[in-house]
């Protein structure tokens, strides 16, 4: 507690955690009530906050001289970066500072988890000592990231679908106009639905590159490339979730409502497979000989 | 007949190529791997026992979902994603023609545009055609009663996304089954001074030394016994019959004759002394048994099996203690009668436990044993070459949208033409809904054609 936390790597979770509580705060404010200087605060808190949590994964490094990722500490606290930092990027490209107080707010929910499980310095078992933890895990991490993106979007789309569909209901009996026009300064439902897919085309292709890798790296490790360990299969079935996604994507009759459900139950998966399994299920993961 | 032959195909064309089928088919697999992640597989029955009500053990057991993957449904499910999507390419994906170069009622289509341009008709869309084709567009041109059209193709070829996806799928099918159909795996224990001889290669291996290493960290919780290192030192023959050293470290598995061999466990294998009345008995001592093995006594119901290892003994409380290094070792033997666990105890190395009977036994050594994997996978170039390119596939698909944009230059007879413009692609207009905003607005800023909207 006492050297730990006054070390350059602590000060910037601190940081971190701050500027993503206060930005996520100042742009959900922003998301009811459009006013610009709410978005001029969040937008550069949350920018701050995951550069603190980029310099604070490289501040650990160098301080300690191992791979930060390799638990759950350091992984969550990279989910949280990635996730921030791909929205910022679509943020930027697309204009959607609006949504981006429930990205900071997941992602710092997810940071201050993994702060609950700093254990302190260790060096990795022998199965995590190779180059392909420096490729594997930053890999599944970001596609991690880029799912939650595509999580909050679909979760959009569908609160803006069905809070429509009520409105038109209690319209056609003349209802309130308030929330429409609130809802009218949201991107539409096609445009939230073609964010979803832009944020998936980002994470199945990442989560892809993810598993290749991890397949590689037990090819080497354990002597195959596939087990059928729990993390594995759990990958698998949010690959297979999102492959689904894409499918429906294609056929106009899909897309939509069917499609962003699936993207929300995706995403749960990848939650399962990132949280569930690490600490309920046991495997080879697990990184026991 | 035949008739009867081809409605019932065209029958099955169109339930097995159908998306909804297909992503059903999908949802099926997922759902069983699922079920495999959650139930944990290859335990012993009893396992499930105890894991689950009775009613729910058992249907584990019955439906095989204990080990769910090599299961007849797991198989099932996986081929029916197979034959859909194999059914699907053929019967959709690839007779999917280009539409036609067709005039469209440019302001019926949702991505649509019209700048007024100063210029003869010739002239504009040389201009227009100048402008695209440096931006990445193929230009083609027709005419149709008078008016003159362009269309401009952008990322046409990365249609065959989805052949190269479901190509891949297969390759990677293709990949597996050949481990099922030519591979092989298997797991040995070598005790250090022991040489193996590998069933399915023939291959030799002595094992010279093995080292483990491991570091004790104080963390919040308490300490903990991290290992760092585990390394076999071995000797290897190969079909070569030339006797060659090598070390085998987990993350850096050997080569033997195309077979990889793999650093997975380390053991102790203990060696008993065994006496009857106080005689030692040549024939049951010396040997060195594997956890797991059982020493039985002549004319006695009782045996012994060795059950565990214990590398340290707390000193002070006579307990196993979590230290993993060699320091005070015990060992844990099951005691049996006719085969039937009777208990267990704990005894140090060197000293003696009486069996009943005049049967005394004293664990002697610990001699450090290597656990090593094997596998021989012909399919692995196969399923990494699927593997990339399934990633290939999806990055054309999701990041090379083909469109197509339909241009209609008319001529307004003062010096102006009316430019129609508009756009599709084979995903629907949504998708490119900004990206056409974007084109609109390069294209009327720029200085070739400017605008007067
Ligand atoms: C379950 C069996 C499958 C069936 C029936 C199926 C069928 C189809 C069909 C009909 C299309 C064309 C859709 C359209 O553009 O109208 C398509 C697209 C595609 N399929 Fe499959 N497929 C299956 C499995 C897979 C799998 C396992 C993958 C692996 C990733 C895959 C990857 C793709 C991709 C990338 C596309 C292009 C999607 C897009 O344009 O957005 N398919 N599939």
């Amino acid at each position: 507690m006492t050297t730990h936390f006054m070390s350059l790597d602590g000060v910037l979770m601190i940081i971190a955690l701050f500027s993503y509580m206060i930005g996520a705060l100042a742009l959900v404010a922003y998301f009811f009530t459009r006013s610009e200087w709410l978005k001029h605060l969040g937008a550069p808190l949350a920018v701050a906050g995951c550069l603190a949590q980029f310099g604070q994964l490289i501040a650990r490094y160098t301080e300690t001289g191992i791979w930060p990722l390799l638990n759950l500490y350091g992984s969550l606290s990279l989910f949280a970066a990635m996730s921030v930092a791909i929205f910022i990027v679509f943020a930027i490209k697309y204009k959607l500072w609006f949504a981006g107080g429930f990205v900071l707010a997941i992602a710092a929910i997810f940071l201050a988890y993994g702060v609950t499980w700093n254990e302190g310095v260790m060096p990795p078992v022998p199965s995590l000592q190779s180059y392909w933890a420096k490729i594997h895990v930053p890999l599944v991490v970001s596609a991690y990231g880029a799912f939650l993106v595509s999580f909050v979007f679909s979760a959009l789309y569908l609160v803006r679908y069905y809070v429509e569909r009520k409105n038109t209901a209690v319209a056609v009996g003349g209802g309130s106009t308030e929330v429409s026009v609130w809802l009218s300064s949201l991107p539409s439902l096609p445009q939230l639905d073609v964010l979803v897919y832009r944020s998936v085309a980002v994470g199945l292709p990442l989560l892809t590159l993810g598993i290749i890798t991890g397949a590689m790296w037990a090819h080497e490790a354990w002597g195959a490339y596939w087990q059928w360990d729990p993390k594995e299969t759990a990958a698998l079935f949010s690959w297979i979730i999102f492959a689904a996604y894409m499918h429906l994507h294609t056929r106009r009759e899909f897309r939509g409502v069917g499609s962003n459900w699936v993207a929300v139950v995706g995403f749960i998966s990848i939650i399962f497979c990132y949280l569930g399994v690490n600490i309920w299920i046991s495997g080879l993961h697990s990184y026991k000989m | 007949m035949a008739a009867a032959f081809r409605s019932a195909r065209a029958e099955f064309v169109r339930i097995f190529a159908n998306v909804a089928f297909g992503v059903s088919m999908l949802a099926i697999w997922g759902v069983l791997t699922l079920i495999g992640v959650v139930v944990q597989q290859n335990q012993p029955p009893d396992a499930y026992a105890a894991m689950y009500p009775p009613a729910l053990s058992r249907a584990i057991l019955r439906l095989h979902f204990d080990d769910i993957y090599h299961s007849i449904w797991y198989l099932i499910s996986v081929g029916l994603v197979l034959l859909s999507m194999i059914t699907a390419t053929f019967a959709k994906v690839i007779p999917r023609r280009l539409p036609r170069l067709n005039p469209v009622k440019i302001d019926a289509i949702p991505l649509h545009e019209h700048f007024r341009v100063t210029g003869t008709p010739e002239s504009i869309r040389a201009r227009i055609e100048a402008y695209f084709s440096s931006h990445g567009w193929n230009i083609r041109k027709r005419s149709f009663d008078g008016v003159e059209w362009s269309f401009a193709d952008r990322f046409n070829w990365a249609r065959i996304g989805v052949l190269v996806n479901h190509t891949a799928i297969l390759v990677i099918a293709a990949g597996t089954t050949l481990y099922w159909w030519l591979g092989f795996s298997g797991t040995t224990a070598i005790l250090v001074g022991q040489t193996v001889r590998i069933p399915q290669t023939g291959a030799r291996i002595h094992l010279d030394r093995f080292n483990f290493t491991i570091k004790p960290i104080a963390t919040k919780s308490g300490m903990v016994y991290q290992p760092t290192d585990y390394v076999s030192h071995v000797t290897v023959t190969g079909k070569s019959g030339i006797a060659r050293p090598m070390t085998i470290r987990v993350n850096h598995p050997i080569d033997i004759d195309g077979t990889l061999y793999y650093q997975a466990s380390y053991g102790f294998g203990i060696a008993f002394d065994v006496t009857h009345d106080g005689k030692p008995v040549p024939g049951l001592s010396g040997h060195t048994l594997l956890q797991g093995q059982t020493l039985a006594f002549p004319g006695s119901i009782r045996s012994l099996q060795y059950a565990q290892f214990v590398p340290t003994v707390d000193k002070a409380t006579g307990l196993p203690a979590p230290d993993p290094r060699v320091n005070n070792p015990a060992v844990i033997l099951t005691v049996l009668a006719e085969g039937n666990p009777l208990g267990q105890t704990m005894v140090p190395m060197g000293s003696w436990v009486d069996v009943g009977g005049g049967w005394r036994i004293v664990p002697r050594k610990a001699t450090l044993l290597s656990g090593i994997e094997y596998r021989y996978d012909p399919g692995v170039p196969l399923v990494l070459i699927g593997a990339l390119l399934l990633l290939l596939g999806l990055v054309i698909t999701f990041y090379f949208l083909p469109a197509r944009l339909f241009v209609r230059v008319d001529d307004c007879h003062d010096g102006t033409c009316d430019v129609g413009l508009a756009a599709t692609t084979i995903k629907g207009y949504d998708i490119f809904e900004a990206p056409f905003k974007e084109l609109c607005a390069a294209l009327a800023t720029s200085p070739e054609i400017g605008d007067q909207r």
